[in-house]
């Protein structure tokens, strides 16, 4: 019966197909990106060995693809469920939990993964990530009263945040009730960048730009302060970098960081918008 | 838009979008001042890659297969549009990273590159898979995703299973 049921031949017409070659083919797709067509593969597989650890793996990892984390999760619960040990299953949580902001369960998640095969290199690395976080620094000391209020935006911006590298805010404008959770992501994402950069070897991170349809984010970073400039989509890099830096050099003036004069960039737009809220302090 | 075009056919079937991808990669390894590149799945599988061998390959893949997340995830909770491209510079070079259908394609250029040519070639890129995976997929995938809580059975092309522990699919 086992055996009629692993090279079965569907009446609809599609070619017969065993369970290992119906997922030795989606592994292919997969692999040119495919995914629809491993999705029905996977789906053929499990038509016909429903208990297939594999097929489960691979749905998890298409789920994943499709960026569909409730089914993602559910199908790397199930092969842990049958291999508590499963390694890539686990890493796959873990990545999960990571987006979701679990460091504890994606750190418990990795540990395991690796207890089991200590040279697995993408848990080592995430791993390496999570304790990066874990272990930043404490925020250094804002000094008493900083006169961050004189910054503007240029005429085109549309919003700033100066933040901390751990999320902390120092000042938005506009200011806005969801500043610190912007602050927070950027430094999250800033964080994770750094890992990126430092692992092509590439050094530390210093400037951002981050582009969707209707923005384009100008961030430089020295590793504790975040300066982050929302313009036009359509801005100039150059133009953008240059208006990011003179709010960089001014911010740091202002917070007592640096010993001179802002330094002087030309701004695409006049630098103080006419009846611009001030940027207030807010931490 | 200045800069070099990547110069691929378009006539793409379903069997030779993996050597397109691939080409894609190697393309973007031959622009001006470009170190490597590479395309990764969300899940941090790597599609394809042309990296220096000093790059170790399947770690860098997985960290930015997370960065790639994290922009997006990131872009969602502040209820804003999805990323398209990403850049990040650093002292001994720059990185990009591009959103695209079948994940993301990322560049490692030296410092001083030019980002008006790279991001050009990266938008020919995405552009590229896209025209590849247009248009059954785009609407597989539309489909599956306009879903909600998504299947896959929603991208599968007509299967029908019934495993109980998998009451999702």
């Amino acid at each position: 019966m086992t055996i009629l049921r692993r090279l079965w031949t569907p009446r609809d017409g599609r070619e017969p197909l065993s369970v290992p070659d119906a997922l030795r083919r989606a592994e292919l797709r997969r692999r040119e990106g495919r995914y629809v067509e491993a999705g029905a593969l996977v789906a053929r597989a499990l038509e016909i060995d429903a208990g297939n650890l594999h097929a489960h793996l691979l749905a998890a990892y298409l789920h994943v693809a499709r960026r569909a984390t409730a089914p993602a999760k559910e199908e790397f619960h199930w092969v842990l469920g049958h291999d508590p040990n499963h390694a890539r299953a686990l890493l796959g949580l873990a990545r999960i939990a990571f987006e979701e902001r679990d460091a504890r369960t994606c750190h418990d998640l990795l540990r395991r993964a690796l207890s089991f095969y200590p040279e697995f290199p993408e848990a080592s690395a995430l791993l390496q990530l999570v304790r990066a976080r874990e272990a930043a620094p404490p925020a250094p000391a804002v000094p008493a009263a900083p006169r961050i209020e004189r910054l503007r935006l240029p005429g085109t911006g549309r919003a700033l945040i100066i933040g901390r590298a751990d999320g902390g805010l120092i000042a938005s404008q506009p200011v806005t009730d969801d500043a610190k959770d912007v602050s927070e992501a950027l430094a999250h994402t800033l964080q994770v960048a750094t890992a990126v950069l430092r692992r092509a070897a590439l050094g530390p991170l210093h400037r951002a730009i981050v582009e969707d349809r209707r923005d384009a984010v100008f961030t430089r970073t020295d590793g504790e302060l975040i300066v982050s400039l929302a313009l036009p989509r359509a801005t100039d890099p150059t133009q953008g970098l240059l208006d990011v830096n003179r709010l960089w050099s001014a911010t740091q003036h202002e917070l007592g960081l640096a010993a001179g004069p802002p330094a002087a960039a030309p701004s695409s737009t006049p630098a103080d918008t006419p009846g611009a809220a001030p940027t207030r302090r807010v931490s | 838009m200045s800069g070099p075009r990547l110069k691929l056919a378009l006539e793409y079937d379903s069997a030779s979008r993996g050597r397109h991808v691939r080409d894609i990669v190697q393309e973007l390894k031959r622009l001006y001042g470009v170190r490597g590149a590479l395309i990764v799945a969300p899940d941090g599988f790597v599609i394809a890659a042309e990296l220096p061998g000093t790059v170790e390959v399947d770690s860098l893949a997985a960290l930015a297969a997370t960065l790639g997340r994290e922009l997006e995830t990131s872009a969602t909770r502040m209820g804003r549009p999805a990323f398209s491209t990403a850049l990040f510079s650093a002292d001994d070079g720059t990185m990009f990273l591009a959103a695209s259908r079948i994940g993301y394609i990322v560049v490692l250029a030296e410092a001083q590159v030019s980002v008006q040519a790279i991001r050009g070639a990266l938008a020919d890129a995405v552009a590229l898979i896209e025209a590849a995976w247009a248009p059954g997929e785009a609407r597989a995938w539309a489909g599956g995703v306009r879903g909600g809580r998504s299947s896959l059975r929603s991208i599968s092309v007509g299967g029908r299973f019934g495993a109980p522990h998998v009451g999702d699919l």
